[in-house]
């Protein structure tokens, strides 16, 4: 198996891409999934219907209200979602980097885990998105997704915890 | 449009500053932290705080897809860039238009042009404004004698394909020049494959100046008077003043027409610097290069003018008129910047990150202090090493300098080594206070007098 892709690694396709006359590129291996696009109006391979604004973005307001209220005072630490408030013996996965969470690779698809799936550390249980750059996020651990922390189709911030998992289960 | 919601795109001293402008103009503020500064002051004061990543820059701060997403996502409609990390990289502007976001600062094109020191030449050149006196490319020794006698001694001859000092020769004469160019070409030659030559004057005792302009984007641009920048430790500076002291009326005039000219000549927006060499022996200037962003030393000019440039920035991005007329801006009294830096000048300015034990500032008349630490506070590793910019303001250089000696000694950090201690050395030196240093003055004046006494 290859080793696990790198931030650095996906940072130096967009390099290479945005560096070449490519409209388009899709790549996918071993769990791992990119794609990227030139045209900003273009539907992206992934995407999620919870979000029909997003292919649009260039050219439509921000997304939800135009101007929802700022949440919080601060994100220190950042924010967790219902249902972690039991994480006792749970391995918790979290964002790699800011970004929107998807569940599933797709509009209309499955999502990529429910609670209660068995999955191995290689597992893809979601997707971050930056920009139309959408990176898997692995379980990196063996076991059952015990919760789901974050909120499909929302903003999600660096370190933020996405699932749950028992590794015992 | 007004700006209702500002994205602060930079961390340290900058973000707060910012932070706080936005806040006096009623602006909600979001600001997108690395995790290393989720509990920075920044990140406190903002409405709030969104974490993009992790610590190191390139994967945080650098990162200018995942800052626009950021500010796209936390229903920002304005970003302001800060200085540094991506402040002058025309992709960021870029971005933000193709996202309907509002980039305080110029336009993605002017970023691109101003940065190419090239075409920054050729604007200004284009704009009448003075460049230092030079050649093309030189065919022959008799040819480099006779531009000489054009430009004046001494001269800088300079290899075109050239870098690191090598295929530099000064000359003094004729004479000089004719064997420097046989030195220079053979040098270049052998180093870059490439003998190609051309020549400058060369400024033996410059100092550094810079005019703060601000424009609409429409033609109209205004000065905030000049700073002197001339401590400078290999082309970082540490102390800036303004006004420049050092210059008299007429040349002052002529300073601040040519970089308001160059401004308007590309109907330059936002906040901008221009900066030049100050040949105090010829008394003449000579263009070096804009800096299209807010500047770490804005606040002199702010001290001497009594306006406040990054609420100027946010108003100009939020559509405001430039309301104000270039008689509006009086310049009046002195002030001067000491950047503090967490670094060992005994350890050849190694930075030298930490917890900081103590802080305690100094109070007084005329004392700002632009600073995001704290006791307690840390000093991650990953970014510049600046912890704060003591200004001091008086009605007269002398009476600044005064306070700021007064400053500098109650000024107590602990817990890590700073530039302190340098600054109290300089500020206190004969030459500072006869105001006759020039930008080489630190290294080969104050610093191997400081290392000759600590032996």
């Amino acid at each position: 198996m290859a080793d696990p892709i790198r931030p650095e690694d996906v940072e130096a396709l967009v390099a290479r891409f945005d560096a070449s006359h490519c409209a388009e590129l899709h790549i996918r291996f071993d769990g791992f999934e990119l794609h990227l696009s030139t045209d900003g109006t273009a539907s992206p391979t992934i995407q999620h219907s919870a979000t029909p604004a997003r292919a649009g973005a260039a050219a439509s307001p921000p997304p939800a209200a135009a101007l929802p209220p700022v949440a919080g005072t601060t994100t220190t630490p950042p924010p967790v979602a219902p249902g972690a408030d039991d994480l006792d013996g749970l391995e918790i996965v979290r964002a790699p980097y800011l970004g929107t969470f998807y569940r599933a690779p797709k509009p209309g698809d499955p999502v990529y885990v429910e609670i209660g799936a068995q999955v191995t550390a290689d597992s893809d249980l979601c997707l971050v998105e930056v920009m139309k750059l959408f990176t898997a996020v692995r379980a990196g651990v063996a076991g059952r997704v015990a919760k789901v922390l974050a909120t499909d189709g929302a903003m999600v911030e660096a370190g933020q915890p996405l699932f749950a998992i028992d590794p015992k289960g | 449009m007004a700006i209702r919601r500002l994205f602060v795109a930079n961390r340290g001293e900058i973000a707060l500053r910012v932070v706080r402008a936005a806040q006096a103009l009623g602006i909600e503020t979001v600001i997108g932290v690395s995790a290393a500064d989720t509990d920075s002051a920044a990140a406190r004061l903002a409405d709030r705080a969104v974490v993009l990543g992790p610590g190191p820059a390139a994967r945080s701060y650098l990162d200018a897809r995942l800052v626009v997403h950021a500010a796209r996502e936390t229903g920002c409609d304005a970003l302001h860039p800060g200085y540094g990390f991506l402040s002058e990289r025309a992709v960021l502007p870029r971005l933000c238009d193709a996202h309907g976001i509002v980039f305080v600062g110029p336009e993605g094109d002017m970023i691109e042009a101003l940065g190419d020191k090239l075409r920054a030449r050729e604007m200004a050149a284009a704009a009448g404004v003075p460049l230092v006196p030079g050649t093309n490319e030189i065919a022959s020794a008799s040819d480099a004698r006779r531009e000489a006698d054009r430009i004046g001694y001494p001269v800088l001859l300079k290899a075109s394909a050239g870098g690191g000092g090598r295929g530099m020769v000064i000359a003094h004469d004729g004479d000089e020049v004719e064997a420097g160019f046989q030195k220079a070409s053979a040098e270049a030659l052998a180093a870059f494959n490439d003998g190609t030559l051309f020549m400058e004057r060369f400024v033996g005792k410059a100092r550094h100046v810079e005019v703060q302009l601000m424009g609409d984007g429409r033609g109209k641009v205004l000065h905030f008077g000049e700073r002197d920048c001339s401590v400078q430790r290999r082309y970082q500076k540490l102390i800036e003043e303004a006004p420049c002291a050092a210059m008299p009326d007429a040349l002052r005039a002529q300073l601040h027409a040519a970089a308001v000219g160059l401004a308007k000549s590309v109907a330059y927006r936002n906040a901008g610097t221009a900066e030049f060499l100050y040949d105090v022996e010829r008394q003449e200037i000579y263009f070096i290069e804009v800096n299209a962003r807010i500047q770490v030393e804005h606040p002199v000019s702010e001290m001497v003018t009594g306006q406040d440039l990054v609420q100027w920035q946010l108003r100009i991005a939020g559509g405001e008129a430039l309301g104000l007329d270039q008689s509006d801006i009086a310049i009046a009294g002195h002030a001067i910047e000491c950047r503090i830096n967490a670094e060992d000048p005994a350890l050849d300015f190694r930075p030298s990150p930490g917890r900081i034990t103590r802080w305690q500032p100094p109070e007084g008349d005329g004392i700002r202090l632009d600073s995001h630490m704290g006791e307690g506070a840390t000093i991650p590793p990953y970014y510049d090493s600046m912890i704060g910019k003591l200004i001091v303001t008086g009605d007269t250089r002398a009476q600044a300098i005064e306070r700021l000696q007064k400053a500098l000694a109650d000024f107590r950090i602990e817990g890590v080594p700073t530039t302190i201690p340098l600054h109290r050395e300089i500020v206190a030196h004969p030459d500072f206070v006869a105001n006759t240093i020039h930008t080489r003055w630190l290294e080969q004046t104050l610093l191997p007098s400081l290392a000759i006494a600590a032996e």
